[in-house]
């Protein structure tokens, strides 16, 4: 345990979130490995939606630790937990409704000295100017990828909810994190498109990012991940790849139940 | 009306053309980019015009009941810059309150209470800038450094509030195409993802919020050199809504139709109101009724903003994006305006 990041892209121990009375995430403990597809799965209020705003610094834990990198990042805001590395989407698309398309997919990329007040003044100008035409090609480049270059001048608020998916994915390309947390990506999404996230998954890992995938879609969990962990009433209570889970029976009870027959 | 009559009357449409221009591109940061609705926005403004005023102008010995003034009688230049700095500190007293935590309507009520916070101690705390009365006797500033006269300082005023708009401009169409303005952008249009994409919300918000306040302070300073005087009556509700709908009908986001906003609602919508026909009974120039003149403004403002936001929210110039013309890497990306109603 005492170099968890060589080998995992988050461990997670003890995470405790409530309101009132409802234990939302309790006792949350497990690690996801480094350059996998880890699915993350569960019933209804199972937790896993807080335990992803635990994660990624938009909600603050009761208590528990997790580790990103081997540093510890509860209870930091979620613009450090990105700039880290660690990158989520949301189970709604928030895509920059009134930018473009590539508007969207450049400012994925935090850039500090750019961005600053000072920074962007004195932009466009030597450096800068080469870093920001690099980005445009980076950018163009990847949404030819995800099949987006002729709605580059759209408004990414006139898109589709599909398309506006392809977006998300787009810029987490862009970021290019060390680490990415999908929020139920395939929510509203038609199977051929489906596929084509499954392949950008694969596209996450190819270019170093690990992921992890919250979802329902246990077919589109099955089809895109190594490891699943399974959490129920906030806690995990198993995990493995996926095959191994239909025989667990606490997985069965809580969740797969007739999906398994 | 007499040629001298009518350029006077130019010179003075004009200079407060400049100067409103430079409150509205203020304004437009806060509201067009941040996406913030302030409405302490005018009391960034009364601050920089008061500090501007206490600081320039004489002991108080003419007047009796004044025992404002500080009569410290500093250069003009010098008492603009720390009016700006005024501005500035007092916005970021109110914003990193205000905006730390609250948006939309909940962060307009507590700007709203911070205007009044400031308007009320204005007004009432008299050792501070002479309450009601307010402060006035800032006559041509620089004037006799220059040698002026009465009649050339007019126009030399002119032209220094049309330099400094200019200047203003130039720099605001800077940050406008900037990362930093772009950045901006993101919070207006989706906060939660920005911060998921790195950005500090708080910090540049806060950011955007005190470099409108500046702009904003430095036009009260400029205003206060063009009225002499400045008090709470010239702090009126009106003229946030004067600036709000400048920036409305101009195009939000847009510097350039921010510009032309402040032309169409800053100059042509207010003057045009003085000749409106006489109504039975007003007299001439409606010296005997000028609060007619006055109510017919507020309500041919109120009227186009309506017609604005039902027909043409997005103003006459919406705000521009970057338009990639082609997919190639060598050409360089052109920014053209784009409209939303276009878009399919």
């Amino acid at each position: 345990m005492s170099a968890p990041a060589a080998t995992s892209a988050l461990e997670v121990r003890g995470l405790t979130k409530h309101f009132g009375g409802v234990f939302a995430v309790d006792g949350c403990t497990f690690q996801t490995p480094l350059g996998q597809v880890t699915g993350l799965i569960g019933p209804n209020g199972a937790g896993k939606s807080t335990a992803i705003d635990l994660i990624s610094g938009f909600k603050l834990p009761d208590s528990g630790t997790v580790l990103f990198k081997g540093r510890a990042i509860e209870g930091l805001p979620p613009h450090r937990i990105s700039r880290m590395g660690l990158i989520r989407t949301f189970q709604s698309p928030r895509e920059w409704p009134g930018l473009t398309v590539l508007e969207n997919v450049v400012m994925a990329r935090w850039d500090p000295g750019r961005e600053s007040f000072v920074g962007g003044l004195l932009g466009l100008r030597g450096e800068q100017r080469v870093r920001a035409a690099d980005e445009l090609s980076k950018a163009r480049e990847i949404l030819d990828e995800f099949g987006l270059a002729g709605l580059r001048n759209e408004r990414a608020g006139n898109l589709s909810g599909g398309q506006k998916r392809l977006v998300e994915f787009a810029r987490i390309r862009m970021a290019a994190p060390e680490l990415v947390i999908l929020d139920e990506p395939m929510g509203g999404v038609n199977p051929v498109l489906g596929e084509r996230m499954a392949v950008a998954i694969e596209g996450f890992i190819a270019a170093g990012t690990s992921v992890i995938v919250v979802e329902h879609n246990l077919p589109f969990i099955e089809r895109v991940t190594e490891h699943v962990i399974v959490m129920a009433q906030g806690t995990v209570i198993a995990e493995g790849p996926f095959e191994s889970l239909r025989a667990n029976q606490d997985v069965v009870d809580a969740y797969l139940g007739e999906m398994v027959r | 009306m007499t040629w001298n009559l009518f350029s006077a009357y130019l010179v003075s449409i004009l200079t407060e053309g400049a100067i409103f221009g430079i409150m509205a591109l203020g304004l437009n940061v806060i509201w067009g980019w941040s996406g913030d609705f302030d409405l302490a926005y005018y009391g960034y403004i009364a601050v920089g015009a008061y500090m501007t005023l206490v600081l320039t102008i004489g002991p108080a010995s003419a007047t009796p009941p004044a025992q404002y003034i500080l009569g410290l009688q500093l250069p003009y230049p010098l008492a603009v810059v720390i009016a700006v700095a005024t501005a500035m500190a007092v916005s970021l007293i109110v914003g990193s309150i205000a905006l730390r935590h609250l948006r939309g309507i909940y962060f307009s009520i507590v700007t709203l209470g911070a205007v009044y916070v400031m308007y009320v101690i204005a007004g009432q705390f008299v050792p501070l800038f002479n309450g009601y009365n307010g402060l006035s006797g800032l006559f041509d500033p620089m004037g006799d450094w220059l040698g002026l006269d009465y009649q050339s300082y007019q126009y030399f005023f002119l032209g220094l509030s049309l330099a400094m708009f200019v200047l203003v401009y130039i720099f605001m169409a800077r940050v406008s195409s900037s990362r930093f303005g772009m950045a901006l952008r993101t919070l207006r249009e989706d906060e939660r993802a920005a911060a998921a994409f790195g950005r500090d919300i708080y910090r540049l918000k806060l950011k955007g919020y005190v470099l409108g306040a500046a702009l904003g302070g430095f036009a009260g300073a400029l205003f206060a050199a063009y009225l002499t005087a400045f008090n709470t009556s010239a702090w009126a509700p009106i003229e946030v809504i004067v600036l709000y709908s400048a920036v409305l009908v101009g195009g939000r986001g847009n510097i350039r139709g921010v510009a032309l906003g402040v032309l169409i609602m800053g100059v042509l919508v207010q003057e045009s109101t003085r000749f409106l026909p006489r109504l039975p009974g007003v007299g001439e120039f409606d010296t005997h009724h000028p609060q007619v003149l006055l109510a017919m403004r507020g309500v041919v403002i109120g009227l186009v903003l309506v017609l604005f936001l039902r027909f043409r929210p997005q103003g006459l110039l919406p705000e521009r994006r970057l338009v990639d013309r082609q997919a190639a890497a060598d050409i360089t990306p052109r920014i053209i305006p784009t409209n939303s109603e276009a878009s399919p």
